[in-house]
């Protein structure tokens, strides 16, 4: 009973706090309204530091710690980023004729994946690729998230003009041909095989669709009391749509934001494999493209040439997925609330009565 | 539990119960441990009765109701006995029946009216569908079933035709709750169990909903159970009276003897924390503390914590029903005290004449002495008590309105070009002025353009028409040229503020208390750090009464009670140091209990920040509370129009504007003093008019009982209603030489 007798208000209590309030003013003296408190502490950095990282670190880590999705998909994904960092300096680049023409995966410590049919050892080039393909998909998650989400935000919360010329665009971008664009753009553009300007170009078409569906929401956001009363306490527009309302679209950005990494991945792989993208080194779209033509399909000893590259798009695909499912439980605040330190301390027996777990069976009591 | 139900059956003393309820108990299992969100409920329903189950919310009152017809969500646990007897035939044991014989055991015996009318029709569907797909669900004949379906919609003051070939959004909210009533009568079920049937709606609707389930009840020979929160409403209504406390009844009676003779110390502080228009505002008390946890219910009597007569008894030994009768003060039930077991208090009440007065309380007897109704005052006086004198009104207002409109253009439609787009004339014309130190109050009916109007008097929003002056400078003037050195829109923008309706939604929910309220801190006092304004928000919180306020800064605000995140949202505001905050309806979401003690802070903090209240309300007792606390005023508002304003004691007392004096007696009032109250409607429409096509001439006069054939006509202007100050009402009847004298009545044939 004490613990949930805390958080009940009992006025008797509230006169007193009144009068506790007023002295405990540090500065004593010339201080008597409430309004007026400030404190006798400077704020220090080390403080300032210390609360962001409980908000940004502390307390998603220990979220996902509980959340086995979260688990599998954080070793998946840091285990590409491995490669493509560190696993470059550790693999040495493989060239032609360094090993026998197709030796069998899992048969020497040498070429633990096998090698084609020119001897190039296909582990050593999946971890050449890695490093690109994740630069790919970085560039090209966050230009369709960031876009999407800005302007989306914006046109739905501003409306009139804004709303207009930025849907006008937005739908422009909606009706791009995606592939096609795409291909004409590759061969255009100077990209000389950037991968960071490969993976904007990839997701040139698919922001506007994140944008529209952004908009939509914020349309219905931007009615409700609290966009209202930051509007009434004068808080500055681009402050309210990426403070206020955004968080709330958070697990909506998250799934979308792993969806487009995916879409890079595929569309990359698919047009290695078509050619149509330049390229100077070998990647997983281009083995895939080396192995069609040189017909592992249907030579004897040659399918690991093309199950290897397959399963490296599978596996950060599937870690991605993951990730983005859990992250959406950081954003959610209910459950934060249950794993910020301070809360993870005072109060684990108590549980607010209208928490997620139990709301369902109290909507008949209430 | 097993129940010794051949006993009770045989109780001689039961009347006639059409259902009977023996110890039901529902359970939820959770994470932290079993809750009971019902706890050994027995009750009696006789026939042909209606029955007032009063409950704050989180009571279980409506868990009682799912109970009944064995339709506890899941995973929830019900036990005891439900007893159906129909009137010819055996007696249904309710939760041995199957799944196929709940279905028609449901709605063809025991019907149900929920809360939301909004939400239990189907939107894409006209009504008609949802009347015919009952019915043959229920293999009822459809044509006959129709044919019913149009004479109880009749009978609830509406057309037939028109209702049944409407889509649910089509219709008003009192239309939609009615036509539920309807629906859920036309499979001619025995026993109506009404679920908050009215808490959606304004005052004047409840109460003629009220009155239709009286005739509704009569003509169609049904018991009802009325389950509500609001003791007043109900105690005008129901033939026997439950209160409920943390999932148990405390007292149960006849209503009469609940209203005078409330033996139970909650009932008494729950009567005493109603605000209501009869009682002088200083006998209006909150109840300390709030309602328990449906997992920790405290040991003994429930209520022991904030009950001022609680001792060690009340903490050890949980009371049964008490008898309460001038005569005999003996013990109902097996007797003794020291009878620890679960169905002491239960098997009681099953015990007791049906007429019996029961109060589940050791200290019943003390109780009235403790708790007196009446304190100081009697109630010949309460016409002459004063309000507070309230500022000045000489000097320059502070917000004034002159001549607002706000019309919401709808869109046509596509290819329409020619004809005019409908516009809703949300506010039409008010003019008002708002003083330093000042209250208004408005009053009216939803849909009236109450919140429209006081939003625009805080700048929020921009009026079609008229101007909007803050301290003599029109604000959407100086929003659009940017301020000419003297003031900026910064400075109106931080002086006009608003406290929402729905504290939860007021709130981000993504950000902690302390986030929220640093927010004006950050943008008006740059000068502060960190930990200047987490002191400051702390000091706060702890006046507003949230202690320890270390711990509520780091909550989010789904983990507060409504009250708190009230109070937060008033913090918020006040964070501002505005000259003028537009409280929209801030009582409104929260208990009845809590209702007072909101009020009282948000006096405190005005008369420690002189700021000027603009209060919405659609409420007039709590609209009354207010003005006479604070010495402010009461303007009613009917369609976008004052019709009229004044002091409380004048618009209370004395209200000259016909829809006044209808609003005064749509207000339930609990009735101590016994006799009959409130007489006949005093309008002649339930429902308002269509605001896109508002009647001309005085806009009230298709509702109006006075109205006289120059009211279709002119359009009455605001003057002087009596000789008090202040005073100003929008009708003929205030002037004794208007033409409105010599006109012919129009109200005979306008029923």
């Amino acid at each position: 009973m004490t613990a949930s007798d805390r958080d009940r208000t009992d006025p008797g209590r509230a006169e007193k706090s009144h009068e506790s309030a007023v002295s405990a003013i540090p500065d004593g003296g010339t201080v008597n309204s409430p309004f007026e408190v400030v404190s006798e502490y400077e704020e220090t950095r080390r403080d300032r530091l210390r609360k962001l990282y409980d908000t940004y670190v502390y307390a998603p880590i220990s979220i996902i710690k509980r959340d086995w999705r979260a688990q599998i998909g954080f070793t998946i994904v840091l285990f590409y980023v491995f490669m493509g960092t560190i696993g470059v300096y550790l693999i040495e680049p493989t060239y032609v004729t360094e090993g026998p023409a197709l030796a069998q995966p899992f048969e020497t410590w040498e070429y633990p994946l096998g090698t084609d049919d020119m001897g190039r050892d296909l582990f050593a080039s999946v971890v050449h690729s890695t490093s690109e393909m994740l630069k790919m998909i970085l560039a090209g998650g966050l230009f369709t998230v960031t876009l999407g989400t800005v302007v989306g935000g914006i046109a739905g919360y501003k409306g009139g003009v804004v709303d207009t010329v930025l849907s006008s665009i937005t739908d422009v971008f909606i009706n791009l041909p995606g592939l096609p664009t795409v291909m004409v753009l590759a061969l255009m553009l100077p990209i000389h095989g950037n991968p960071y300007l490969i993976g904007v170009l990839l997701t040139i078409a698919s922001w506007g669709g994140l944008a529209r569906a952004i908009r939509s929401q914020v349309l219905t956001l931007r009615q409700e009391p609290f966009t209202e009363a930051a509007r009434s306490m004068g808080v500055p527009s681009h402050q309210i749509v990426f403070r206020d309302i955004v968080p709330h679209l958070m697990p909506f950005v998250i799934i979308n934001l792993t969806n487009a990494a995916r879409r890079v991945i595929f569309s990359a792989a698919g047009l290695y494999f078509l050619g149509v993208l330049p390229f100077s080194n070998h990647n997983w779209g281009v083995t895939l493209d080396l192995a069609y033509s040189g017909g592992a399909h249907y030579r004897t000893g040659a399918l690991h040439w093309f199950l290897v590259p397959m399963v490296a798009i599978v596996g950060i695909s599937i870690g991605l997925i993951l990730l983005g499912q859990s992250l959406d439980r950081v954003f959610n605040p209910r459950v934060r609330a249950r794993h910020e330190k301070k809360f993870a301390e005072s109060q684990l027996e108590e549980v607010d009565p209208d928490s997620d777990d139990d709301s369902e069976p109290m909507i008949g009591a209430a | 539990m097993t129940t010794s139900q051949s006993t009770s059956l045989d109780d001689p003393t039961a009347a006639d119960p059409v259902v009977e309820i023996r110890n039901a108990t529902v359970r939820f299992g959770m994470e932290r441990g079993e809750s009971r969100v019902l706890d050994d409920v027995s009750l009696d329903l006789e026939r042909n009765e209606i029955f007032g189950v009063v409950g704050e919310s989180g009571s279980g009152k409506s868990m009682l109701a799912s109970a009944m017809l064995d339709a506890v969500v899941e995973p929830g646990i019900l036990d005891g006995s439900i007893t159906y007897r129909p009137e010819a035939g055996d007696p249904i044991d309710v939760l041995g029946l199957t799944t196929n014989e709940l279905r028609t055991f449901r709605w063809e015996e025991i019907a149900m009216v929920f809360q939301g009318a909004m939400s239990s029709f189907n939107p894409v569907r006209k009504i008609d569908t949802h009347f015919v797909e009952t019915l043959s669900a229920h293999d009822y004949d459809v044509d006959e079933g129709m044919e019913r379906a149009r004479g109880l919609i009749s009978d609830l003051y509406m057309d037939p035709e028109r209702v049944l070939d409407s889509y649910p959004h089509e219709l008003s909210g009192g239309m939609k709750q009615r036509t539920l009533i309807a629906l859920s009568l036309i499979l001619e079920p025995d026993v109506l169990v009404m679920d908050e049937p009215t808490a959606a709606l304004d005052l004047l609707m409840q109460r003629s909903i009220v009155s239709l389930i009286e005739e509704i009840k009569e003509e169609y020979d049904l018991t009802i159970l009325f389950i509500t929160h609001d003791l007043p409403l109900v105690a005008d209504l129901a033939d026997r009276i439950a209160v409920m406390y943390a999932f148990e009844f405390v007292e149960l009676g006849p209503t009469e003897e609940i209203l005078q003779h409330a033996s139970h110390p909650y009932t008494r502080l729950l009567l005493k924390s109603t605000p209501n228009l009869a009682s002088p505002i200083e006998a209006m008390r909150p109840i300390e503390g709030s309602a328990p946890d449906p997992v920790n219910v405290p040991s003994g009597c429930s209520f022991h914590l904030r009950c001022p007569l609680a001792d060690e008894q009340c903490v050890e030994v949980d009371p049964e029903a008490y008898s309460v009768s001038d005569s005999s003060v003996s013990v109902t039930g097996s007797d003794s005290d020291s009878d620890l077991s679960p169905d002491s208090d239960a098997t009681s009440i099953p015990n007791s004449d049906a007429g019996d007065h029961v109060a589940n309380c050791h200290y019943w007897e003390d109780a009235p002495e403790t708790i007196p109704m009446t304190e100081e005052w009697d109630v010949e006086g309460i016409d002459a008590i004063d309000s507070a004198p309230g500022p000045s009104r000489t000097a320059d207002p502070l917000v004034s309105m002159e001549d607002v409109e706000v019309h919401f253009e709808t869109e046509g439609s596509f290819l329409d070009f020619f004809s005019e787009p409908d516009t809703v004339q949300a506010v039409d014309g008010i003019s008002l002025d708002i003083y330093e130190n000042d209250v208004v109050v408005l009053v009216g009916e939803s849909g009236c353009g109450k919140t429209t109007f006081g939003k625009t008097a805080v700048g929020l929003q921009e009026p079609t028409d008229g101007a909007v002056k803050y301290r003599g400078q029109d604000i959407w003037d100086l929003k659009r040229s940017g301020g000419d050195g003297t003031m900026s829109f910064d400075t109106v923008r931080r002086a006009l503020q608003i406290v929402h309706q729905d504290p939860g939604s007021a709130l981000n929910a993504h950000r902690r208390v302390g986030t929220s309220l640093e927010v004006p801190l950050k943008r008006w006092n740059p000068e502060l750090d960190g930990n200047d304004r987490k002191s400051r928000i702390v000091s706060l919180l702890e006046h507003v009464g949230m202690s320890p306020a270390e711990d509520y800064i780091d909550r989010y605000p789904h983990q507060l009670s409504g009250g708190e995140q009230q109070r937060v949202a008033l913090i918020r505001a006040m964070l501002m140091n505005p000259d003028l905050i537009l409280a929209d309806e801030p009582v409104s979401a929260l208990d009845v209990s809590l209702r007072v003690e909101m009020m009282d802070l948000m006096i405190e903090l005005q008369e420690q920040f002189d700021t000027s209240y603009l209060f919405v309300s659609h409420d007039l007792s709590n609209a009354r509370y207010i003005a006479e606390k604070t010495g402010g005023r009461i303007g009613v508002v009917y369609l976008g129009e004052l019709v009229e304003i004044g002091r409380p004691e004048e618009i209370i007392h004395d209200p000259q504007h016909p829809y006044t004096q209808a609003l005064r007696w749509a207000t339930p009032e609990p009735d101590f003093e016994g006799g009959g109250m409130g007489g006949e409607s005093p309008i002649r429409e339930i429902d308002v008019p269509d605001p896109t096509d508002p009647p001309s001439g005085c806009r009230y006069h298709t509702r109006c009982p006075e109205a006289r054939e120059v009211c279709t006509r002119e359009h009455p202007e605001p003057n002087e209603a009596s000789a008090a100050a202040y005073h100003e009402a929008a009708c003929f009847r205030t002037d004794d030489h208007h033409e409105y004298w010599n006109s012919p009545s129009i109200t005979d044939g306008g029923d």
